[in-house]
């Protein structure tokens, strides 16, 4: 075997060592080529961040100084009140079902704009077009700007908040399932068509279980979304838990805001945990 | 030193009740390639794991260089294992960075903490490293992504790092298990041709038994933790096989042509 | 459909089972949700007509001329979404090393970095915010932090899975080579995980986005705030400009979101 030296390397490789090597006289490791992108994208992320952080112009100084006062403030959170408690749990009741309407609506509506959406089944690709773009509207304003307009048009109540949740998260669902429809092999439903079966045949025999699995992570992770967005309904104007929370926190009753999130905490926590039990048994 | 490498007595448990390794010793001797042997589940990779402590033996002693290296830690067990090459059937490569930063990962053990992460390598060998890389025919891949190569690609990848370490011993855990045959060849070729230039010495687990006959200077075979066989390819005869997978030859798909190492 | 059984079973008995039970059991939590709500899907079609007169009356055509301050706000909400972002994602990158079980160095501090982490995502931002609040006085300070305190236990969560994903048999080979903790953070972890990382850090920006708008109208400042200063005075058709501009911002950060993760992630 003949013994190389870097000499001869070097003359062998040509043009690619020497541009990249002879001008530091030094041997690269990295492809410069295969960093670029992530360095380029890191520097500007950087420096427009900092940049935003002092266009804040927030004021750190008294932030840090008050720090102390946090933890006064956590401290009288947790010396929960109990009086009235009947009304916490009212409002923490409507919460949940206003998600569990919200999400429930939204499915169905979710999978019926998401079968004409996705592009592999839709009868028309006009219609998924323009079905396609109206959710990405819907979806672009945050879903307690669309609760705003329904309490100003039909007042208060659970109504506005199922109303405008469902709106939002139907333009969720029908992306997210027409996407995963999409992800069905093009073979599966060539073998369905090939026996003869109609479009909903199709859909419901082979579609829909193919994608179920994508189907079910969506919707937990929709679930958990609609039940903190159904929170903060009640702090811009809405009702359920968050309103018990800001009008406990604006009337000083520090010990009921307290028991209010608490609450909200223990059921987000229990939902993630139930959730990544359930994703974690589908991955097995 | 002679005997770079001597087993004593070792045991492995992964829980109460089973022994994953029981009373093993043995002793390598420099530049002695050794295949190791046994049925899926005997506990070949625990033993070779146990030998550079990436799985913590239960009892026995690993003198490795001289030293007992069973109970060391921190940098003691770091200095120990640059000494120790491995491969692996899974190449355990980093595959987003290039075939030269993976290869060079091998020098590691042997410079500062800050060196390492600011890839500070030294250009001796990164020469070094270009002359091995040439030799498995991966020169002119170095720039590449190692997630772009091939398995047996990878592979020599892997040697090269292990060879970087400048080991005194290589240890090799299924090496050509998810290789095709001729890429297998290929492997197996580098691993033997390599150790011997440098007088390493090298011990593989495999699960080809004409591929053992083939390389190894001598074989041990392993049994549910136990050692059953120790000795040269001639003595490792039918029966013996037989022994070792605990059942007849019939049942075994076994290749037994073999062919001279050239 | 009677010939069902004629096509391929894709779904298998017991599968088959858990749909039916899933089916029923949303069917009970749907009616006793509607009983206890009183909520009539109807409303909708028979309210119909009032929320499209709302709509187009009230609020079109909008008047984008008067919305004072609009795009100074609108910068002031990116930014706030892009500062608590990035400090969450070095945060959470440092974290993530300790609460990750393939990188930890303690398994104790693992668990209470854990625990942290999902205090503080379990917790919506709004909620954070009111907190902040009660300590610091209303400013953009406080929407920045309760931002930054929610999307901290996300991305922590989120770093940690990636870590899971991309560590543990190249870690194995580096543990070989005698490399020490650093040196494998710096040349195996990072570099494998690194895409995961920027992806996250991605969805966030469009959460955040949507999120900073919201914190904004309880009084955390940016578009959000003079949003709500329209609407609780009426003025529906300066209000209908902002959310516009608001839906075209969010269009097109998710656009430059998604055309990143083409160009970067490669
Ligand atoms: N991390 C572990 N935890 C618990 N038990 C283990 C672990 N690793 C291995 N074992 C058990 O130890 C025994 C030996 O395993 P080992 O992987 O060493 O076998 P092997 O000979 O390498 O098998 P193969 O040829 O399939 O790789 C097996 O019974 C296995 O189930
Ligand atoms: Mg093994």
């Amino acid at each position: 075997m003949k013994d190389y030296f870097m000499s001869d390397v070097l003359v062998e490789q040509g043009g690619f060592l020497q541009g990249k090597e002879m001008k530091s006289r030094k041997i690269r490791i990295n492809n410069p080529d295969n960093d670029r992108p992530i360095n380029i994208f890191i520097g500007t992320a950087v420096i427009l961040s900092i940049i935003s952080i002092f266009m804040l112009n927030i004021d750190w100084i008294m932030l840090f100084s008050r720090v102390g006062e946090l933890a006064g403030v956590f401290i009288e959170l947790s010396q929960f009140n109990f009086t009235n408690f009947d009304l916490v749990a009212v409002a923490f009741m409507e919460s949940v079902t206003v998600t569990l309407l919200a999400t429930l609506y939204s499915l169905v509506g979710g999978l019926l704009m998401g079968a004409f959406m996705a592009r592999n089944i839709t009868p028309s690709k006009k219609l998924a077009g323009v079905l396609s773009s109206y959710n990405s509207f819907i979806r672009a304003v945050p879903t307690p700007i669309w609760v705003l307009l329904i309490i100003a048009c039909l007042g208060f109540g659970p109504a506005p908040g199922i109303i405008g949740l469902s709106f939002h998260a139907t333009a969720f669902f029908a992306r997210a399932f027409s996407q995963a429809f999409e992800e069905v092999p093009q073979a599966t439903i060539e073998a369905l068509q090939a026996t003869g079966a109609n479009r909903i045949q199709i859909f419901f025999s082979a579609v829909l279980p193919a994608s179920m699995t994508a189907l079910i992570a969506w919707s937990a992770m929709r679930f958990e979304i609609n039940f903190s967005e159904s929170t903060i309904l009640g702090m811009v104007g809405g009702g359920g838990i968050g309103y018990s929370i800001a009008a406990s926190v604006t009337g000083y009753n520090f010990g009921r805001a307290g028991i209010s999130i608490l609450m909200v905490f223990v059921f987000a926590y229990c939902l993630e945990i139930m959730f990544t039990a359930i994703k974690r048994r589908m991955k097995a | 030193m002679s005997k770079p490498l001597i087993v004593e007595h070792l045991t492995k448990s992964y829980g109460p009740g089973s022994l994953a390794v029981d009373d093993v010793s043995f002793e390598v001797k420099q530049g002695e390639f050794v295949a190791i042997i046994g049925p899926s589940g005997a506990g070949k990779s625990t033993i070779l794991r146990c030998i550079n402590r990436m799985v913590e033996p239960s009892d026995g002693r690993i003198l490795f260089e001289g030293n007992d290296i069973s109970h060391v830690q921190g940098k003691k067990l770091r200095d120990a294992r640059r000494r120790i090459g491995m491969i692996f059937q899974h190449y355990n490569l980093v595959y987003r960075l290039t075939v030269m930063q993976n290869v060079m990962h091998g020098r590691l053990g042997y410079m500062s903490t800050m060196d390492g992460i600011l890839n500070r390598y030294k250009e001796e060998d990164k020469e070094k490293a270009l002359k091995l890389l040439n030799k498995v025919g991966l020169l002119e891949y170095m720039y590449k992504r190692a997630s772009e190569l091939s398995g047996g690609q990878k592979q020599r990848v892997g040697i090269v790092r292990a060879l970087m370490q400048e080991p005194s011993l290589l240890l090799c855990d299924e090496p050509i298990a998810s290789l095709d045959p001729n890429s297998s060849k290929v492997i197996m070729d580098l691993i033997y041709e390599l150790t011997k230039e440098w007088n390493i010495s090298c011990i593989v687990n495999l699960h080809q038994v004409h591929v053992a006959k083939e390389y190894a200077t001598r074989i041990i075979g392993i049994r549910q933790g136990k050692l059953v066989f120790d000795g040269p390819p001639s003595e490792l005869t039918n029966v013996m096989i037989e022994e070792i997978y605990n059942t007849s030859m019939e049942n075994l798909m076994i290749n037994g042509e073999v062919r001279a190492v050239g | 459909m009677a010939d069902k059984q004629k096509h391929l079973p894709l779904v298998d008995g017991g599968e088959k089972k858990m749909v039916t039970i899933a089916f029923f059991v949303m069917l009970a939590l749907f009616t006793a949700a509607t009983a206890y709500t009183q909520f009539n899907p109807f409303t909708i079609l028979k309210e119909q007509s009032t929320f499209w007169n709302f709509i187009t009356q009230d609020f079109l055509p909008p008047d984008i001329a008067k919305a004072k301050g609009l795009w100074s706000a609108m910068l002031q909400t990116l930014g706030m979404a892009l500062a608590a972002t990035f400090i969450a994602s070095c945060l959470a990158f440092v974290f993530a090393f300790l609460g990750s079980g393939t990188t930890a160095p303690y398994p104790w501090l693992s668990k209470i970095i854990r625990a942290v982490g999902s205090f503080t995502r379990n917790i919506p931002a709004l909620v954070w915010s009111f907190i902040l609040v009660m300590a610091f006085g209303i400013g953009t300070s406080v929407g920045l932090i309760a931002l930054t305190v929610e999307t901290f236990g996300f991305l922590l969560r989120a770093f940690i899975e990636t870590i899971d994903e991309v560590g543990s048999e190249s870690l194995e080979a580096l543990n070989a080579c005698g490399a020490d903790y650093f040196q494998k953070l710096a040349q195996c972890v990072i570099p494998a995980a690194i895409p995961g990382y920027i992806s996250w850090f991605l969805y966030c920006i469009e959460v955040n986005i949507r999120s900073s708008t919201i914190v904004g109208m309880v009084g955390g400042g940016g578009v959000g705030l003079v949003l709500m200063i329209y609407i609780k005075s009426f003025k529906y058709h300066v209000a209908g400009a902002i959310i516009l501009a608001i839906a075209a911002v969010v269009i097109l950060v998710d656009l430059t979101t998604n055309w990143l993760r083409k160009r970067v992630l490669v």
